[in-house]
């Protein structure tokens, strides 16, 4: 199995009543809630971290792209991974990039896409997994204006030219429905032959069908409280992927978990709980729910289905005020001593088949000296007793890039 | 509450093939004597009570856009611009064998129906549009993208001034059969997201450009209270279309034929007979 290490990159230090005054997304004034110098550490902080957990004994690196959002100001998160290409070139860490943002479906320059990706492949010699969601409703359709029933067919479009244009070793024309280029000759062209690709998704069986059909691999996330969203949208996918006669190889999947170690239980939770309550009450909690669907972003019949089943949303209606209590339950984080942690890391990686095991190290405001603890109590306790795991199967990873260790 | 509003809606529908026959447009037809075209706004074809009293005097055909036809919800995946969409409704039009009808269009539905008339300036003899979208004006927005991004229980206060009058009532009241609500629901929020093709962010597809065209006499009815297209936006219509005057209804949000029901109907026949 793969561990990779993941961050989003909240601002820090707003005021613990946000959730009750300020959307996460789209609206919530800048110039209001920020303090330059803050935004500036924040920034610096993220890097520092990353880095830090790429010396630190992780297989990889991840970051996801949101745009006009307060909890993750990653509005292109290939300039982090940039940086962090460069710096961890430079060292001899050969651990893996995940980009699992770029968002497809808003994109107006998909090529500009496929080329930033072809060079950070370039710099880190072959160490790049390209990400491409479809993005959210409010991103695709809010921030970037694309009318919400054409995201899905952007989506594959783009996706098909990205991938035509690393692949071609001849320069051709695309006559799309939503890109017109005479001649496509993207410059670099990835150092590997075929970057792997992850989708980040949430579940909806349309999505998961494509991602199957294209053999690339499923990324999904613990924020909807995996005790209630893991078992069926797992089951879901692994059920598809048999009748679609794909193998049940888990590195098929990689799943994004919140996890924060102390010396005991009782440690943790006393130093990473007020932090991870009030990230998940002022990130995610504050998407207003209709944002996240706008009327034609889900097909009808996933609309049918959500009315009557809104499962799949786990604990995300109630968010915005959740207790921490709760969010322990539903596994949205796994908070512990390294023994509490590795057991239900390892639980769960068994039984819903996970091969690359995405964990986020810093939500909402949690300080710097906490997420550098929490990667040192990771990576000395917890990663050791991860490694290994799926090697007694001996299934091929394939999505996984060929320069990474 | 509902109870009170009686509607009696389409008594048939007429399937028209278009788009060289890969989209079979349905049109709800009820009444008899001229002919009448209403073209419907974001929500979809809702037949209330204006619809019915027009089937009176008048063979009232209102077409669904492609998409939001019940059980034919793919159809707007044929439909890629708001070119084919007006090439598309002038097809159906000519069609059915209408001779020149008067058109009433309301909301994005008397934006369509607007640059139809610029685009074939003999397609209708007159035309009503009633709080149409269409028109951008920086100091003014429309807030038509509020229909989207606005909780669902704060819509009717878009298009109503009085939400808890009977025929708002009845409008927002879902089938009581759990599967027929939720496949109510769903096809509401989906006939949304086929229109939001052509109105999303802004209902603007340059019409602003296209609307001197228009030559036929033109009845501009507009709620005074409309928050969604604000009646600013009546005088915009009324000095680019040349024959054209502008009637302002008090009391009224976006719907004036719904929340004020016989003073619309007395200006629409009005000036139908005139």
């Amino acid at each position: 199995m793969k561990v990779l290490a993941f961050e989003q990159l909240a601002y820090r230090h707003f005021a613990s009543d946000y959730a009750s005054n300020y959307d996460s997304i789209t609206t919530m004034p800048y110039h209001k809630l920020v303090d330059r110098k803050l935004m500036h550490q924040d920034h610096m902080h993220f890097l520092d971290e990353m880095l830090h957990a790429a010396r630190s004994g992780f297989d990889g690196l991840a970051t996801t792209e949101h745009e006009q959002a307060s909890y993750d100001i990653l509005p292109n998160p290939n300039l982090q991974m940039s940086a962090l290409a460069y710096a961890t070139q430079s060292e001899g860490l050969d651990v893996g990039l995940a980009c699992v943002g770029r968002s497809l479906a808003k994109s107006r320059e998909p090529l500009r896409i496929a080329a930033e990706y072809a060079v950070l492949d370039q710099i880190s010699a072959g160490r790049l997994v390209a990400g491409f969601p479809i993005g959210l409703s409010y991103d695709v359709n809010r921030n970037n204006g694309i009318p919400p029933i054409e995201t899905r067919a952007r989506f594959y479009e783009n996706l098909e030219l990205i991938k035509k244009a690393w692949a071609a070793k001849e320069v051709f024309a695309w006559n799309g429905k939503y890109n017109k280029f005479p001649e496509v000759n993207t410059w670099p062209r990835p150092y590997q032959d075929k970057p792997p690709v992850w989708t980040p998704a949430v579940g909806n069986p349309v999505t998961l069908a494509g991602i199957i059909d294209n053999d690339d691999a499923f990324l999904y996330l613990s924020w909807f409280g995996p005790k209630l969203t893991g078992q069926r949208v797992f089951d879901r996918y692994w059920d598809l992927a048999e009748e679609r006669g794909k193998d049940r190889n888990p590195y098929r999947l990689a799943f994004v978990q919140a996890v924060f170690v102390g010396e005991t239980d009782a440690e943790a939770h006393r130093e990473y709980g007020p932090h991870i309550e009030q990230g998940y009450r002022t990130g995610l909690g504050s998407i207003p729910m209709q944002s996240l669907g706008l009327p034609g972003y889900i097909d009808i019949k996933g609309v049918e289905f959500l009315i009557k089943d809104p499962g799949d949303f786990g604990i995300v209606p109630k968010m915005r005020t959740i207790e921490y209590k709760e969010l322990v339950d539903q596994q949205c984080a796994i908070v512990g001593s390294p023994e509490t942690v590795t057991q239900q890391l390892l639980e769960m990686v068994k039984n819903f088949r996970i091969g690359h095991l995405v964990i986020m190290v810093q939500i909402g405001s949690m300080p710097h000296e906490l997420v550098m603890k929490n990667i040192d109590m990771l990576s000395k306790h917890v990663l050791p007793k991860l490694k290994g795991t799926w090697e007694d199967e001996n299934w091929e990873n394939r999505w996984w890039p060929s320069g990474a260790r | 509450m509902s109870a009170q509003v009686v509607i009696k809606g389409p008594e048939r529908t007429e399937v028209v093939k278009a788009w060289n026959d890969q989209i079979d447009v349905q049109v709800k037809v009820a009444g008899s004597g001229p002919a009448l075209v209403y073209l419907h706004p974001a929500a979809g074809l809702y037949w209330d009570q204006f619809l019915d009293k027009l089937a009176e005097t008048h063979t009232v055909y209102a077409p669904e856009m492609p998409g939001t036809s019940f059980g034919d919800p793919y159809a707007i995946h044929k439909v890629d611009t708001f070119l084919d969409l007006v090439l598309i409704y002038e097809e159906v039009l000519r069609k059915l064998g209408l001779n020149r009808p008067v058109a009433i269009g309301q909301s994005f539905g008397g934006m369509l129906m607007c640059d139809l008339a610029a685009h074939f300036p003999d397609i209708f003899s007159k035309i009503i549009p009633l709080d149409p979208a269409g028109l951008w004006r920086d100091d003014v927005p429309v807030l038509t993208n509020k229909l989207y991004i606005d909780k669902p229980e704060n819509l009717p206060g878009y298009l109503f001034l009085d939400p808890s009058i009977p025929a708002a009532q009845a409008m927002f009241t879902p089938p009581a059969d759990p599967e027929m609500m939720v496949k109510h629901i769903a096809h509401m929020v989906w006939s949304l997201g086929c229109v939001a093709k052509f109105i999303w962010p802004f209902p603007d597809q340059g019409l602003a450009k296209r609307i001197h065209r228009i030559s036929v006499p033109a009845l501009i009815i507009w709620g005074k209270q409309d928050k969604l297209i604000p009646v600013a936006y009546a005088e915009e219509f009324q000095k680019r279309i040349a024959n054209s005057r502008v009637e302002i209804i008090d009391q009224s949000g976006h719907i004036p034929q719904m929340e004020q029901l016989d003073k619309t109907l007395a200006l629409v026949k009005a000036f139908i007979a005139s």
